[in-house]
């Protein structure tokens, strides 16, 4: 009982941290755009540059190198076991966080090797490329409202094109480059099969992961994450906010596999499998594999980003927001509101860890297979129903239903047992011999 | 015969793979918030934990240590007298009886006694040592026992291994009623004399029995034990031959 209060009182600290960490993001942000517009510059230009810092460096950032942590002690807790607590700070492991420094230490201080017949520019530039476009991804994401910070209209997103989708499209399939590139350079058979692994699976589920999506676009009619964020936020089926959980089941669902396959983990670790080729980053090592192994994190994150803004209701605290806007000040809204988001993102990543560690790594036949013959179809059936009830009905009311309709369906098959019991009774049944038993099959 | 798997095909739900994930995710879930938020007993007996809300079993091995059994043989100790110095007689049975030959003795004499002597060295060499006893079954004095209950510590140099009598000498002191330095003129002081006399007790002529062995442990015992288990013919048959 004790450590069940001390850890709720870890995540209200941190959660409380968040609100406050969030309202000085702001102000920053708001301090640089009114700096800006005394210059003369667009007042954009100024809250971009902070919200870079901010958000990409230390959220983003923070957040990945803790997962490397989290990676370590919550799949102990999933697996019985205790996990990383050696390294003691007063007597206190702390959750295993020392590790992130040790392991920092670590990884710049070891001695970096290069393989000879290497390709030197791509072999340099890979990590980079990795590392570089899943962190743009998060660019377009909108961590928290557009609210009046020191006179200046500010929102913690770095940058809000009309095409946020599209940009994340793109970017997503550059970061393809990165695994392949660092296959290519290393001049070594194992790496150069995860490279070209990772190619074609990356390839594979950028179609779904695309297709996922268009029905969102249909649903909001718009391709910008901070209007999709808004429009999350009206009312649909009476109190029922019109998020993209709700309207999009399947959508989500298919997208969030493929946004899986595209950061490369468990199960669909193919290009790195450990087990037999190491992975494309087999010749890296030093603080270049740290990138390498980085980004995976960060695209664990990123892309937790950008399923919650899209399907999760984004910076919107769902529960209470209604008070929560009128008797909050702007800024502790907005900040109130990232932390909600922050929070969201943090359960998505617990549920990609979880995912990772629950399920082994797919025979690549059956990946292919996965993406082109269950999501592939799924999300073009996805794409007409929506079309069609938009159509039928622009409120989107109809959608809804449909969504509730399909939710309850899943949570019916999830739920509905078909096999547990009859275990007892199949053992009792194998008196004539196992092989003819398979044969009659 | 090797256990036969039951394999039988996929039915229509399960190819859809998404809801059995979905069940795998509940499961592993709960798993999660169990050992994550709840404390985890620490009983070194892992079977008497209470596992109830944390199932983690991990035993977090130098704060936590499982006893060992009773009859463990230990690193080495020489066991004191009352007054403190050792029990040891520099007799040099353990050292010949040492199979490894890790034991070094030095004797000396005790300066205000005419018999007595005492090991002015006494070395051994953990390293060496292939713990098999033998050293404790010979001493005459029971003077060297293994029953600290603790296996030798790791150490970053070879030397810290081989320990001498400064480091051997420790644990509860022991006096057994015939012992020589009790019964005769004895340099000891009278008031320590008096303790140990006080403290004496019978000296066990089998050397593994419980009297001077671990506390707890005894071959006579567990070998009765075993006889009884045998059943009784085996005991019948004894006593008919006996009669």
């Amino acid at each position: 009982m004790k450590r069940l209060f001390g850890m709720l009182l870890v995540i209200a600290a941190v959660l409380g941290g968040l609100v406050g960490l969030f309202a000085v993001f702001y102000l920053a942000a708001g301090w640089a755009a009114g700096l800006f517009a005394g210059w003369g510059l667009p007042a954009f230009y100024g809250s971009a540059i902070v919200n870079t810092l901010t958000l990409m460096l230390v959220v983003v950032m923070v957040t990945a190198s803790l997962l490397t942590v989290a990676e370590r002690k919550w799949s102990a807790a999933m697996q019985d076991r205790i996990g990383a607590n050696r390294i003691l700070v007063f007597g206190s492991a702390l959750g295993g966080v020392p590790y992130l420094l040790a392991d920092a230490l670590k990884m710049l201080t070891k001695e970096a090797t290069y393989p000879a017949a290497r390709s030197w520019i791509l072999f340099e530039m890979a990590p980079v490329q990795a590392f570089a476009s899943t962190f743009m991804l998060f660019a377009v994401v909108p961590v928290g409202p557009d609210i009046e910070v020191l006179g200046q209209k500010v929102a913690l997103m770095v940058a809000n094109p009309d095409v946020g989708l599209l940009w994340i499209f793109a970017l997503a399939s550059l970061a393809v480059y990165g695994t392949t590139l660092a296959g290519w350079a290393s001049n070594n058979r194992a790496a150069m099969l995860g490279g070209v692994r990772g190619a074609s699976q990356m390839i594979s589920y950028e179609v779904s992961l695309g297709l996922a999506l268009v029905g969102v676009m249909i649903a909001y009619r718009t391709l910008n994450l901070q209007e999709m964020t808004i429009a999350q936020g009206a009312s649909v089926l009476g109190p029922m906010p019109a998020i993209g959980l709700l309207l999009q089941p399947i959508g989500f669902l298919v997208f969030f596999a493929s946004a899986f396959a595209e950061t490369k983990r468990a199960p669909f670790d193919l290009p790195e499998g450990e087990s037999e080729i190491v992975g494309y980053f087999m010749e890296y090592s030093g603080m270049k594999f740290g990138m390498l192994f980085l980004a995976e994190f960060v695209e664990v994150v990123v892309l937790s980003g950008v399923v919650v803004a899209v399907f999760l209701g984004g910076w919107h605290p769902i529960l209470f927001e209604g008070w929560l806007r009128t008797h909050l000040h702007p800024l502790a809204f907005g900040a109130v509101g990232a932390t909600a988001f922050m929070a969201k993102v943090v359960v998505l990543c617990w549920l990609q860890l979880t995912i990772r560690w629950l399920l082994p790594r797919f025979r690549f036949d059956q990946i292919q297979g996965l993406c082109w013959k269950l999501l592939l179809p799924t999300a073009l059936l996805n794409i007409f129903v929506t079309g069609a009830a938009v159509l039928l009905d622009p409120s989107l009311k109809l959608l809804a239903w449909i969504g509730v309709a399909e939710i309850v369906a899943i949570f019916g098959v999830t739920t509905a047992v078909s096999r547990a019991p009859a275990q007892a009774s199949g053992h009792g049944g194998h008196g004539h011999g196992h092989p003819a038993h398979a044969a009659g099959h | 015969m090797p256990y036969q798997l039951d394999n039988p095909p996929l039915d229509a739900r399960e190819k859809l793979y998404f809801p059995e994930i979905f069940r795998a995710i509940g499961l592993v879930a709960r798993t999660f918030f169990r050992n994550a938020f709840f404390s985890r007993d620490t009983n070194p007996d892992i079977l008497e934990r209470d596992q109830r809300l944390n199932r983690i079993t991990t035993l977090a091995y130098p704060e936590e240590k499982a006893p060992y059994p009773s009859a463990y043989r230990g690193l080495h100790r020489l066991v004191p007298r009352v007054d403190g110095s050792p029990r040891c007689v520099a007799c040099y049975m353990c050292a010949t009886a040492c199979p490894a030959q890790c034991i070094y003795i030095e004797a000396a004499e005790v300066p205000d006694d005419p018999i007595e002597k005492y090991p002015k060295k006494f070395v051994i060499d953990e390293l060496r040592c292939v713990v098999c006893g033998f050293c404790v079954e010979a001493c005459p004095k029971d003077a060297i026992r293994m029953d600290t209950g603790e296996h030798a510590p790791p150490t970053y140099t070879r030397e810290a291994q081989v320990l001498d009598e400064k480091q051997l000498l420790r644990g509860p002191p022991v006096s057994y009623d015939h012992d020589p330095w009790l019964r005769r003129d004895s340099r000891l002081p009278a008031r320590d004399l008096e303790r140990m006399r006080d403290l004496a007790r019978p000296f066990a002529q089998d050397a593994t029995d419980e009297a001077s062995q671990t506390p707890g442990f005894s071959v006579r015992a567990l070998a009765s034990e075993a006889r009884a288990a045998a059943g009784a013919p085996d005991a019948g048959k004894l006593a008919s031959r006996k009669s």
